[in-house]
């Protein structure tokens, strides 16, 4: 075989950043290997410090490897080198600056080191505040960070073996026998890369996919210390370090997951900030579970009780982030996700149910070993505690997770079903309609838990004073449920208890908070946490439940789409709307018109302009005027069709969220319209679309910017009024002269109205001119539209806030003194 | 037995009764011939493009109403209605899911699934009007 000697390549950064990711994976496995090595010396005390020093110098210097591998990367991608695979693969020259990290998270090896580099940030985070638990907690750590490494190491053991995938990878070689690379100069011709997907053009994608991966990457940190103290039998100096990563993580965590439904809201076309997506689910279940194992480990901390729930939740979690990375990565969802990642085939499979089999194995080998001597309280407990009821809360978010996961999991498991009784399983027909009818009892129960247990105290309560602060926030609860209610038309009666389960979590984290804790905001952690999560709820039912279509497609004709009747016919055909350009469409309340599209050469996206007017039906008189611009991508990368991304128009109390679903190819956008001659006399009428011209006679004095007036020419202007349907008159001057016994016309061009006319032939013996007019067609230019009110989404947004500031809230109030979770509150 | 065994053991109860009641939600992966035994029951059919046949969108008269056919996995080859747009890309696709029921011998689809033979590109769904 002869090699070919490649001319521009740069090779260098490759290698530079294959060598950080070798040293990486080998200063990680040095680091696991003495931490581990300084817990066994614990015993004898001989070389503690020893290996304890190696072990941080280890994973110091994993880090850098780990920065060092990203900032290679960067410089690839940003200096646009396509001779490697990653740059062309997932960049192109033409991207913005601030979509270059993009770039990274949109491939499989990006995201891997994404969450390394977290957990990196993380270690020594951990490693400076442990103190005790260092060793072990850093070993874990350690361990997990060559597991990852070993994600980007992309060793090949023969030809069929692959241990990961780096991205480093030459384009020629994950492209060989492409005829391109037989010759030297291969880089000339491949002048631009792939780009980077068009959906992940969005501002929340530079944010999100960080936020979401430190979300994940920090549930590391409550586990480690959970295998550190099962490891060193030691059950009390784990708590508040657990506690606080705990808190940390379940903030991050939130705070990622409702990023990705606040882009998905602005920039996908789901129609919503939530659609059950299993990429969705497999974000939101370690979350529940991480919830919940906080919980249990209050508990835990105040009365000594829910120690091995505590355990199994955490591990649980972090396995679950595991495994949402194997359910996400490896294509298996393929046939029901919208955006989980295509399969990057069965080496990804393999390697990560292996590192999966070892945590579990670490997991349950601990637990096994360590079980029976595990700190348990012989009494039994109290009903009316705080214990009991935050111990039933963390269990009911289990069972939601529980329940998610499995239908999430339907390609996973649905071979074994097909085994066992010949059915091949798909998922629910309506995901929505699945998970809302049995995760509205979640809602429920979990939202009246929330402030419920606040009342309580840990160990014993006095019961006459939780019944009266019961009762009385009930009664406003219920008040406010039986307003909203009624003022949003909800009906349902499962609906009808989630709302009251809402109001009340709302009315009574706040009375808690007031009346209870005096405002302190130290204290306030739980309770605002609380009162976000309760909002949450309130803004999930608010804007989900009337969620509506309002842009009723009122011209299109009526189809026959097989239903019994009409009106079904109407509602299949019915929820798009589409508009001609220039031609106002009532829809609801507003009278909106479509006025153009624009694009400019840097951005790729054209933005439709979309008016809208809400007019007072008797006076017409304007109440409300505004402009949207719904954007999209048209036939990017080669694709046919559009790939929208919504404009919404935000009041306080509601969200009008339109996105564009069809518009008129603008590469066969031809002009077809022709010049039509009229012979009219002054005073005369010419009738037009939606209108009419006035013909007023001739001005011979031309004086007009177009014209420039030479000796010897005859110049004439026709007058001519345009009336239509759209208010006050428009004048036009098309001019014609006669120059060195020439004809020549200027046309005169109204292009609000796509109208042109020419003064093509005067007869001055009658007074009379021939006025040629053109109109272009508005059918040409059109695109369909489709309009969503969500009310009550701020809702959501703020709930949101508040309850991650409520955490935030809660670590803080932990770090500077003792506890006030645990401490019992003068009730 | 603790009060708390006894609260855990119903919520258990409680919540094998919900999971076995999901498994009357799943839906099954069918044909269209299959699918045709219970007419306007929503199943999912997996099949190909049959580009030879054509296809029709014509927002001018209907936005929402877009048909094409599509060969399942036994071969059959059926008329399939979608109330949408065209799908971005519905000509590359070599495999797409759909979700409908049969009616007089079409197929009605409410989403289609569909994957793409480029490894850059994640799938597309494209939904259609709830019927």
């Amino acid at each position: 075989m002869s090699t070919v000697e490649y001319i521009g390549e740069h090779l260098g950064p490759g290698k530079l950043g294959q060598f950080f990711v070798i040293t990486s994976f080998v200063a990680a496995l040095f680091s696991a290997f003495t931490y581990w090595r300084a817990v066994q010396a614990e015993r004898t005390g001989i070389g503690e410090s020893t290996w304890r020093s190696m072990g941080r110098y280890g994973f110091i210097f994993h880090t850098v490897s780990v920065i060092g591998i990203f900032s290679v990367l960067y410089y690839i991608i940003s200096s646009h080198l396509f001779e490697y695979h990653y740059a062309w693969e997932h960049s192109s020259r033409a991207l913005p600056l601030k979509y270059l990290f993009s770039c990274f998270w949109e491939g499989q090896e990006g995201s891997f080191m994404l969450w390394t580099l977290w957990h990196a940030v993380l270690g020594c985070i951990v490693m400076g505040t442990a103190r005790r638990l260092e060793t072990r907690t850093m070993t874990i750590i350690a361990m997990v960070q060559v597991c990852l490494a070993t994600m980007i190491l992309g060793l090949y053991f023969g030809p069929h073996i692959r241990v990961g995938s780096t991205p480093f990878l030459l384009l020629r070689t994950t492209m060989q026998g492409a005829p391109v690379f037989s010759m030297p100069n291969y880089l000339d011709f491949i002048k631009d890369g792939n780009g980077l997907n068009v959906l992940l053009q969005n501002y929340w994608m530079t944010i999100h996919p960080p936020v979401l991966f430190l979300g994940f990457s920090s549930t590391l940190i409550p586990f480690a210390f959970c295998i550190a103290a099962l490891w060193k039998r030691e059950y009390t100096e784990w708590v508040k370090p657990a506690l606080v990563w705990a808190l940390f993580s379940g903030g991050i965590l939130g705070t990622g997951i409702i990023m990705g439904g606040a882009w998905a809201y602005e920039s996908l076309n789901f129609g919503g900030y939530w659609a059950w997506d299993p990429v969705e689910n497999a974000s939101l279940v370690p979350w529940l579970t991480l919830i919940a194992g906080m919980h249990t480990l209050l508990v835990y901390k105040a009365t000594k009780r829910s120690l091995p729930a505590t355990f199994l939740l955490f591990m649980f979690t972090y396995c679950l982030v595991w495994y949402s990375t194997f359910l996400t990565r490896t294509g298996i969802l393929g046939k029901t996700s919208v955006h989980a990642f295509t399969g990057d085939g069965t080496a990804l499979t393999y390697h990560l149910l292996i590192v999966i089999g070892l945590l579990l194995l670490l997991c349950i080998g601990l637990l096994v070993t360590r079980w029976k001597e595990l700190p348990r309280v012989k009494s039994e407990e109290e009903t009316l505690t705080r214990e009991f009821w935050m111990f039933i809360g963390s269990f009911i978010l289990l069972l939601s997770s529980v329940q998610i996961a499995i239908t999430t999991s339907i390609p996973v498991w649905s071979p074994l079903a097909k085994w066992i009784s010949g059915k091949d399983i798909a998922p629910p027909v309506s995901p929505l309609q699945h998970y809302n009818s049995i995760q509205v009892w979640v809602a429920i129960i979990v939202g009246l838990l929330s402030a419920t247990v606040l009342f309580m105290k840990f160990k014993h309560t006095d019961g006459r004073s939780v019944w009266r602060r019961l009762v009385t926030t009930g009664v406003i609860a219920l008040a406010l449920a039986l307003f909203i209610g009624y003022e949003q038309h909800i009906n349902a009666w499962q609906y009808c208890l989630m709302l009251f389960a809402a109001s009340y979590g709302i009315v009574a984290n706040i009375y808690y908070a007031i009346v209870i804790q005096k405002a302190k905001l130290k204290k306030l952690g739980p309770a605002i946490a609380h009162l976000g999560f309760a909002m949450v709820l309130m803004g999930i039912l608010l804007s989900s439940f009337n969620k509506h279509i309002i842009s009723q497609n009122t011209l299109g004709v009526l189809m026959d789409m097989g239903k019994g009747s009409d009106a079904a016919n109407a509602r299949e055909s019915a929820d798009n709307i589409m508009l001609f350009i220039n031609t106002p469409v009532a829809m609801q309340d507003y009278v909106i018109t479509y006025r153009g599209d624009s694009s400019s050469a840097k951005d790729p996206r054209i933005f439709y302009r979309v008016d809208y007017v809400r007019a007072d039906s008797a006076t017409h008189n304007v109440l409300e005027a505004f402009t949207m611009y719904p954007d999209a991508f048209v036939n990017v990368k080669g694709q046919v069709g559009i790939t929208p991304t919504p404009a919404t128009k935000h009041y306080w109390n509601k969200d009008i969220f339109t996105y564009v679903t069809s518009v008129m190819d603008p590469s066969k956008k031809t002009d077809t319209s022709k010049y039509e001659s009229h012979l009219v006399h002054k005073g005369d009428t010419i009738f037009i679309n939606n209108g009419y011209i006035v013909f007023n006679g001739f001005n011979t004095q031309v004086s007009d910017p177009r014209y420039k007036p030479q000796t010897g020419d005859i110049a004439v202007a026709a007058l001519l009024s345009v009336y239509d349907m759209k208010g006050p008159g428009q004048e036009m001057h098309p001019i014609y002269y006669i120059r060195s016994q020439y004809e020549n016309t200027i046309d005169d061009t109204l292009r609000n109205r796509g109208l042109y006319t020419r003064l093509s032939k005067i007869i001055p013996a009658q007074n009379a001119a021939e006025i040629q007019i053109k109109q272009t067609d508005p059918k040409d230019n059109y695109i369909v539209l489709k309009a969503l009110v969500f009310p009550f989404i701020n809702v959501l947004w703020i709930g949101v806030i508040v309850m991650v500031l409520g955490f935030f809230i809660s670590i803080w109030s932990l770090l500077s003194k003792k506890s006030i979770i645990t401490r019992r509150e003068t009730l | 037995m603790k009060k708390s065994h006894i609260v855990l053991l119903v919520l258990v109860a409680v919540a094998v009764c919900v999971i076995v009641s999901m498994f009357g939600d799943f839906s099954t992966y069918e044909t269209f011939a299959s699918a045709s035994r219970q007419q306007g029951k929503v199943y999912h059919v997996i099949g190909t493009l049959e580009k030879d046949k054509g296809m029709s969108y014509n927002p001018h008269v209907d936005p929402n109403h877009f048909y094409f056919y599509a060969k399942d996995k036994s071969g059959n080859v059926d008329r399939v209605i979608f109330n949408g747009e065209t799908p971005t890309d519905i000509e590359k696709s070599e495999q797409i899911v759909m979700k409908g029921y049969v009616q007089n011998g079409e197929f009605h689809c409410s989403q289609i699934q569909m994957k793409c033979p480029s490894k850059y590109k994640k799938d597309m769904i494209a939904e259609g009007k709830p019927s």
